[in-house]
């Protein structure tokens, strides 16, 4: 039977559960950095190889993954290595990975924005700055306005020190991705009152595939994300405090820090909601009195927040999640019923990442229960812990929104940010049993070896079916209808001469590859299911019809659709069906044969026509 | 005056130097400097207000940078609420008034000194020989050559040339076009430019334009007959090399 400890106290100092006599290592905190910045290093030689000519050859990408190895490797031996471990050291470990996928990140795009999103965001900081004004119009990425807590952050800190909007950016993102992950780690420790736990949890949280793309770029989430770890740190200090002042002043930090995360991105404060609903229940199982008060009335707080923001300020919240909603339900009908889902049965990436992703799956399935089994052994009464139990739950609910779901495979992996918070701290406990096992110590480095391996496969499981995508691994020349890859010199002065030459909100074709650069450089309205103006080879009266009812103004098309199938699997945003061969020039090129239908621009691989004088006999 | 008090007076002048740094026209690098300080100010004096001085370490920086991260995001919508237009003066003034703010609230109220370090935080801080310092360092140099390799690899890297061509109505001015060569061909170039009415030969231009160098003519434009505009790149006159026309 479990001593019941009262745990709305703070811990004075963590007590970590290490080995008794534990050894200094012999790899120091300052040599596994050492050994990460030449990671960095061997890492963005790969990626000049690539912008050299060499994005598809082997070693390159041998050179990629050494890098890599170079910095996780070390820094996860390290964490989970028996040696004596200071607060301190846990601490510069969990910061040095932090710091230098971000500088990994910051080295594969250095000289602008390239992702979809990062160039949507771009537009509504530059709108802030233009106008003066939030909430400005945004054509790629309307709800974003309405949250614009990052594009303020940026703006202000643009006008205080004059840098462009690009190196702000990565400012703002790489100081909010590392301050979340700086909770996180102070969350954790609070928690489990072991640095070293909470080095391995977030050890495992830099599985998550998102961790180095999504929630560090420059969007609205990893600033969100951010405020998410302070709301969340500050409640548990709210709780737990030892004075009422104390607890006051940490009560008013979370309130703020609640209303920075509602305004800054709508799913992040809905998971900051459900957080600490969750702590609340948690709390009033395990009878912690203050804790479900305290928390609970943050709870009401964020809830009441969200709703007002909704209602007065973003209603368009509703409608932009509509068809996820939609897609979702229709999925899990589909279940019950028995039928399929429509989800994908195979997935396209090369069978290392399948088999990298099978075996994550499996080591987080078999942690996760190790992990509540050390929950119900040790911290039963633990409101904070007991919570993150239950909200472990979710890996097995994304799981089976993974195989039961249309998108799932997306959707899953968008939650992954979220899902894995409880997953970690939980599968953290779980590595730490299984590492301080008596039959592990018999075997030592043996055993800490083999658990080192496993987590790297786990970590290089996050970066290989994380973003970008295999076939983007590297930078390198222009991709037919990718992401990255497919930003360019002629693509960025292409959008930037529709905003110059035919003002802002133009109701645009176009593919996939250029459609962020016209929202964001280009500030146009680029439009989905356009994919019927481009495979045909005369421009019927039927297609004139149908562009007349999407309202197109603009068809621009990139020639070299015509060259190869697209790097992403469709051509043109929306598509569900990826074709399989290139479309013929003569579908592209017969707006020149249309009468009407001027030919405003041509860049060589790039015409831009207006189709609003086009004449087509019924 | 104590050490505490100190430091947020000193957070106090780094805010007002700045607010002045802004509007003296100092080098870009210093005002990057003070301006980054101006950022990171209010967080720190609100820390002041917010934590005890037991709250130090990881924990103390991560509240400052949340902190200063949240002011401008609560505060533009502040500012915002009251009507004022979120330009560099209201940047500026919200994040000086904020620091002042909290610099009077933060010497008004504290009363905590600081605490003395656990003694095995010291110890810990005594262990380290210089060694360590010196790996950081040369670890940071390694990481700035890195992002250095990128940065030179991305503007290095070849793309193809091109050249564009506009004849675009103006948005203001209907009857008339901007018609337009932009040279990204990475060298001097030349070109012949010749302008077709109803497929006559309406004007010609022969431009040299340097690598990034644009030319630029506004033309009378009409929908009621045929214009377009045909770019040969010098010697090849056998081929337009770019064409644009108003579909007619």
């Amino acid at each position: 039977m479990p001593r019941r400890v009262n745990h709305e106290a703070s811990a004075p100092a963590p007590a970590a559960p290490v080995a008794p006599a534990a050894l200094e290592s012999r790899l120091p905190v300052s040599v596994v950095t050492l050994i990460a910045a030449l990671g960095v290093l061997v890492a963005s030689a790969a990626y000049a190889a690539g912008r050299a000519g060499y994005a598809s050859s082997s070693w390159a990408d041998r050179a990629y993954w050494l890098g890599q190895a170079l910095v996780l490797a070390p820094a996860a031996g390290r964490l989970l290595s028996r040696r004596r471990l200071t607060p301190t050291d846990t601490a510069t470990l969990v910061v040095v990975l932090t710091v230098a996928e971000y500088l990994l990140k910051v080295c594969y795009s250095p000289a602008g924005f390239t992702f979809t999103d990062e160039l949507l965001h771009w537009r509504s900081t530059v709108n802030i700055l233009d106008t003066g004004k939030l909430f400005t119009v945004n054509y790629g990425l309307p709800i974003s306005p309405r949250y614009p807590g990052l594009e303020e952050a940026t703006s202000a800190l643009i006008s205080v020190t004059g840098l462009p909007v690009f190196a702000a950016g990565l400012i703002i993102a790489g100081t909010a991705h590392l301050l979340f992950i700086c909770l996180l780690y102070l969350t954790y420790r609070c928690l489990s009152r072991s640095h070293r736990i909470a080095g391995i949890a977030i050890l495992v949280y830099s599985c998550t595939p998102t961790l180095n793309s999504f929630d560090s770029m420059f969007v609205y989430e990893t600033l969100a994300l951010a405020f998410l770890g302070l709301a969340v740190l500050a409640s548990w200090r709210t709780a737990t405090g030892q004075s009422g002042g104390e607890r006051a002043r940490w009560f008013v930090l979370a309130v703020l820090a609640i209303f920075a995360t509602v305004v800054t991105h709508h799913v992040t404060s809905y998971m900051l909601a459900g957080s600490l609903l969750l702590v609340t229940v948690a709390s009033l199982l395990t009878r912690a009195r203050r804790t479900a008060l305290m928390v609970g009335a943050l709870a009401v707080i964020s809830v009441a927040a969200i709703t007002c923001w909704v209602i007065y300020i973003a209603p368009g919240t509703l409608s932009y999640f509509r068809p996820t909603v939609e897609g979702l339900a229709q999925g899990i009908s589909a279940l019950q019923s028995g039928g399929s889902s429509g989800a994908a049965s195979t997935s396209a990436a090369p069978r290392g990442n399948q088999v990298l992703e099978g075996a994550a799956i499996l080591a987080i399935t078999v942690l996760v229960p190790l992990g509540w089994w050390q929950v119900r052994k040790h911290h039963r009464h633990h409101p904070w812990i007991l919570a993150m139990a239950l909200g472990s739950l979710g890996w097995f609910v994304a799981l089976a929104l993974r195989v039961g779901t249309p998108d799932g495979q997306e959707l899953a992996g968008r939650t992954a940010t979220f899902v894995y918070i409880p997953v970690s701290l939980v599968a953290g406990l779980a590595l730490i049993r299984l590492v301080n096992a008596a039959l592990v110590r018999r075997w030592k480095s043996a055993a800490i070896g083999v658990a080192a391996a496993g987590m790297l496969v786990l970590l290089f499981d996050g970066l290989a079916n994380g973003w970008p995508p295999y076939w983007e691994r590297l930078p390198g020349s222009h991709q037919v209808a990718g992401f990255e890859r497919s930003v360019g010199p002629e693509e960025i002065a292409t959008a930037q001469w529709t905003l110059s030459a035919l003002g802002p909100g133009g109701r645009f074709a176009a593919d996939i590859g250029i459609y962020p650069l016209l929202a964001g450089y280009g500030d146009q309205n680029p439009l989905q299911d356009v994919g019927y103006l481009y495979t045909s080879a005369t421009y019927t009266p039927a297609i004139a019809q149908a562009a007349r009812a999407q309202a197109v103004q603009y068809v621009l098309v990139d020639q070299r659709l015509s060259q190869s199938l697209p790097a992403s699997g469709t051509y043109f945003p929306g598509d569900t069906t990826a074709p399989n061969q290139p479309i013929p020039i003569a579908d592209l090129t017969k707006f020149n044969r249309v009468r009407g239908v001027s030919r405003l621009y041509d860049s060589g691989d790039i015409v831009v026509y207006n189709l609003q004088g086009a004449q087509v006999a019924p | 005056m104590r050490r505490n008090q100190a430091d947020v007076i000193a957070a106090g002048a780094v805010a007002t130097a700045g607010c002045v740094a802004l509007y003296a026209h100092l080098p870009a690098a210093v005002i990057v400097v003070l301006g980054l300080g101006l950022f990171v100010a209010p967080g720190y004096v609100w820390s002041k207000v917010f934590l005890s001085a037991s709250t130090r370490g990881l924990e103390r920086v991560a509240v400052i940078t949340g902190l200063a991260l949240m002011v401008p995001v609560l505060g533009g919508l502040i500012l915002y609420a009251a009507k004022i237009p979120l330009h560099r003066a209201a940047w500026v003034g919200l994040l000086a008034v904020v620091t002042l703010t909290g610099t009077m609230v933060a010497l008004a109220t504290q009363g905590r000194t600081d605490e003395p370090r656990g003694r095995r935080e010291q110890a810990e801080r005594r262990r380290r020989p210089t060694w360590h310092a010196v790996y950081f360092g040369v670890a940071a140099a390694i990481a700035a050559v890195a992002v250095g390799i990128a940065v030179y690899s991305a503007n290095a890297q070849r793309y193809p040339g091109y050249t564009q061509l506009w004849l675009s109505p103006l948005r203001n001015n209907p009857v008339s076009a901007s018609l337009g060569v932009t040279n990204q061909q990475g060298s001097t170039t030349q070109y012949r430019l010749v302008l077709l009415r109803k497929g006559r030969v309406s004007a010609t231009w022969n431009l040299t334009l340097t690598d990034g160098q644009t030319w630029q003519h506004t033309v009378s434009f009409t929908d009621r007959y045929a214009i377009a505009a045909d770019l040969y790149r010098l010697p090849d006159l056998s081929h337009p090399y770019r064409n644009v026309d108003n579909g007619e």
